[in-house]
């Protein structure tokens, strides 16, 4: 009890030493008013020798922030640059008068631009959000490994839990062009996943472990976990031939061709591996929805929109901020069942993307 | 799958259609039971014995506000049904946001069984709400052409999506064994148990309430479309079709390529285009232009997927017809009435 780490004793400690230090200001101070030059050059500015000491040494910030952080940079090799989700074929579209839905008032690119961008964050979230969600409870809930599992740990049943959710993500996307693309970047994803943040993951646990002598009962739920997108990932590498993700037209023909077991879409890939990084579902979700907005802000660079400087506006911007909170809340309850598309023209976007006479993006 | 619809007191609007192959080798009605506000009608002596054919109907010509509908289709092995309406299926006002009018379809097409259901559009009304479900349980060997579309609303009336909230979802699924003459309580065509699998679910969730002022409204999202629409195919006797669909799609013309033909060149050689197909693909192509119809098709997953929109519904409805009726094979396989909705 009475240990010096305890924390109400830590606190008092704190608290002490910045009342000390208060003090030790406010006399410095006092003794200083009367030789006060008169003209001083800022009168509440103190001088650099007079900054308080920092209190206490911050505390190292935890790992999921860590992998958050890796998770937000736009050098995460998921590939994203080569996809713009639709903008380039919608550019395109507005440009001729046959294939323009629309009207606008003014019609630069810049003002089509700032449509579209609500308009793909609200369709990803109604068609994505629910599967990362999903992902992110399903690791989240799971019971670990339990006494009498025998052989299994528990992750066979949860890599199959995230098999049947790929499932249903694949079956979701109507679409040629999307496919691919969310195919890409999840298989891109579990590719970093298993090159480099389980053996970051590993690291740490073997880190705890050391740090608490006893050692603790066998395998952990961090374990089973990576246990789980192990299987998974044997999963796909045993599934179908290379490709079928994109798929021939002849070999995806075939009416009772059953499709692959799974196919490694971005969204549950995405909700899994952030939460066996100990990433909240709230950062998760923020973080997926971000990235997408990131990929659609640097193609409408790349295609010419706008410059680098117009495109951090964009994202810093409370506009984005507030609808990625905005449709967060609105996907926060939605079932994957009921994951539908809001924007029904971007999928014509997104689907003709293939009849584009030049491209510079794959989606 | 448990049902996405709460628990009815009222039994109201269920029906039942069963589709098998009669004696003499043509499609017939073995069953036929039907519930207000629904309404089923055949035709005594059917002018087509390829597929029975069924009207979908209600009394009244639509669905009011908390309307419930839930019909069960069941097409035994090697039976073809064809299912069509007259005239959209009107959706009214609903009194508040929370009345929700539904439509619950279910269908287990067995081996060798083909579906067509080709209907008009929905035509949701100002202040409507309305959900429908529309699960296909295809054991394999079978066929679906599915035609799901839904319009402004009445343009007539200033309509041009000022409905609370549209939500039409189809899935597919492969049944696992035997499709036909489930048994058991619980069970019932298009009742999805946990040996199936979900080959395709196309959803389209269109919400007036924004959830964010950012966020463009309903009619601004529609984009100057009247009417947008799904075509799902799936199974051998559509294969054709599917494959022409897909062949179409691939033989688009190229958005932002450039002509350096001189003008005159340019028409010499479309004069020359040789057969009635290219002919016909030509003028498709042309009528695509005036009228900026919209459409991709997709192949996922055993089935093909075609989308497309158009800023007049009429256009639209040409559009479609159009494909179909070039193709062709609808007719063969299901007579001319399946297409009775499309032209």
């Amino acid at each position: 009890m009475d240990t010096p780490d305890d924390p109400l004793d830590c606190e008092i400690a704190e608290l002490e030493r910045k009342l000390a230090e208060a003090k030790a200001r406010a006399r410095r101070r006092q003794a200083q008013q009367p030789r006060q030059p008169p003209h001083p050059p800022h009168p509440t500015l103190p001088n650099y020798t007079d900054l308080p000491s920092p209190t206490a040494p911050p505390t190292p910030p935890s790992a999921a922030n860590h992998f958050l952080l890796l998770l937000s940079d736009s050098a995460l090799p998921l590939g994203s640059f080569a996809f713009s989700s639709g903008l380039e074929s919608y550019l395109t579209h507005q440009k001729a008068p046959t294939t323009r839905l629309h009207h606008p008032s003014s019609s630069s690119p810049f003002s089509s631009f700032s449509t579209f961008l609500p308009l793909s964050l609200s369709s990803v979230a109604a068609t994505s959000l629910p599967f990362v969600l999903a992902a992110h409870r399903l690791i989240s809930i799971h019971p670990g490994r339990s006494a009498d599992d025998g052989d299994d740990d528990g992750s066979s049943l949860l890599a199959a839990g995230l098999a049947s959710l790929d499932d249903a993500a694949d079956a979701a996307i109507p679409c040629t062009v999307a496919r691919r693309a969310s195919v890409a970047q999840g298989r891109a994803l579990l590719s970093i996943w298993e090159r480099a943040f389980a053996a970051g993951v590993a690291e740490r646990q073997r880190g705890q472990q050391e740090q608490q002598p006893p050692p603790p009962p066998p395998p952990s739920r961090d374990a089973v976990e990576v246990a789980a997108l192990k299987r998974f990932s044997a999963l796909l590498k045993g599934a179908a031939p290379p490709g079928s993700g994109s798929g021939t037209a002849a070999a995806e023909d075939e009416a009772d061709n059953d499709p692959p077991a799974v196919s490694a879409h971005l969204a549950p890939l995405f909700g899994a591996i952030s939460a066996v990084l100990g990433l909240s579902a709230e950062q998760t979700a923020y973080v997926f929805l971000l990235g997408h907005t990131k990929a659609v802000v640097s193609a409408a660079v790349r295609a010419g929109v706008f410059g680098p400087y117009q495109a951090q506006r964009t994202l810093a911007g409370a506009g984005v901020q507030e609808l990625i909170g905005a449709v967060v809340t609105r996907e926060w309850h939605t079932p994957v069942e009921e994951a539908g598309q809001t924007v029904p023209v971007l999928d014509l976007w997104v689907g003709r993307h293939e009849v584009l006479y030049s491209r510079i993006f794959n989606s | 799958m448990t049902s996405p619809f709460p628990k009815s007191s009222s039994v109201g609007g269920e029906g039942l259609i069963v589709a098998a192959l009669l004696p003499q080798g043509h499609s017939g009605l073995e069953a036929m039971t039907f519930q207000y506000p629904l309404k089923l009608i055949t035709a005594m002596r059917p002018p087509d014995t390829r597929s029975a054919l069924v009207f979908l109907l209600t009394y009244g010509g639509g669905l009011v506000g908390g309307d419930r509908v839930s019909l069960s289709i069941e097409v035994r092995p090697g039976a073809r049904l064809s299912l069509a309406t007259q005239g959209h299926t009107k959706i009214f006002k609903s009194p508040g946001p929370d009345v929700i009018t539904r439509q619950l379809l279910r269908v287990d097409v067995a081996a060798g069984g083909a579906l067509c259901l080709l209907p008009d559009p929905v035509q949701p009304f100002a202040e409507s709400v309305y959900e429908q479900v529309q699960v296909f349980r295809m054991a394999r060997g079978a066929s679906l052409c599915l035609l799901d579309w839904v319009t402004q609303g009445r343009r007539a009336f200033g309509e041009d999506w000022s409905f609370v909230r549209w939500a039409g979802r189809n899935e597919v699924w492969l049944a696992d064994g035997p499709g036909e003459n489930k048994t058991g309580s619980q069970g019932g065509p298009g009742v999805v148990g946990t040996g199936d699998r979900l080959l395709v679910r196309d959803s389209l969730v269109l919400d007036s309430r924004r959830a964010h002022p950012q966020l463009p409204s309903l009619r601004e999202t529609m984009h100057g479309v009247a009417v947008t629409g799904t075509l799902v195919l799936r199974g051998s006797l559509v294969k054709a079709l599917a494959d022409f669909f897909l062949a179409e799609f691939a033989a688009l013309p190229r958005l932002g390529a450039r002509d350096w033909r001189s003008e005159s060149e340019a028409k010499r050689k479309q004069q020359e285009a040789q057969t009635p197909r290219e002919r016909w693909r030509a003028e498709r192509l042309r009528m695509e232009q005036e009228n900026r119809v919209l459409w991709s098709a997709a192949s996922v997953r055993g089935c093909v997927v075609v989308k497309f929109a158009a800023p007049e519904l009429e256009a639209g409805r040409r559009w479609i017809g159009s494909m179909l009726a070039e193709e062709g094979s609808i007719a063969r396989h299901f007579g001319e009435q399946a297409l009775l909705c499309v032209r």
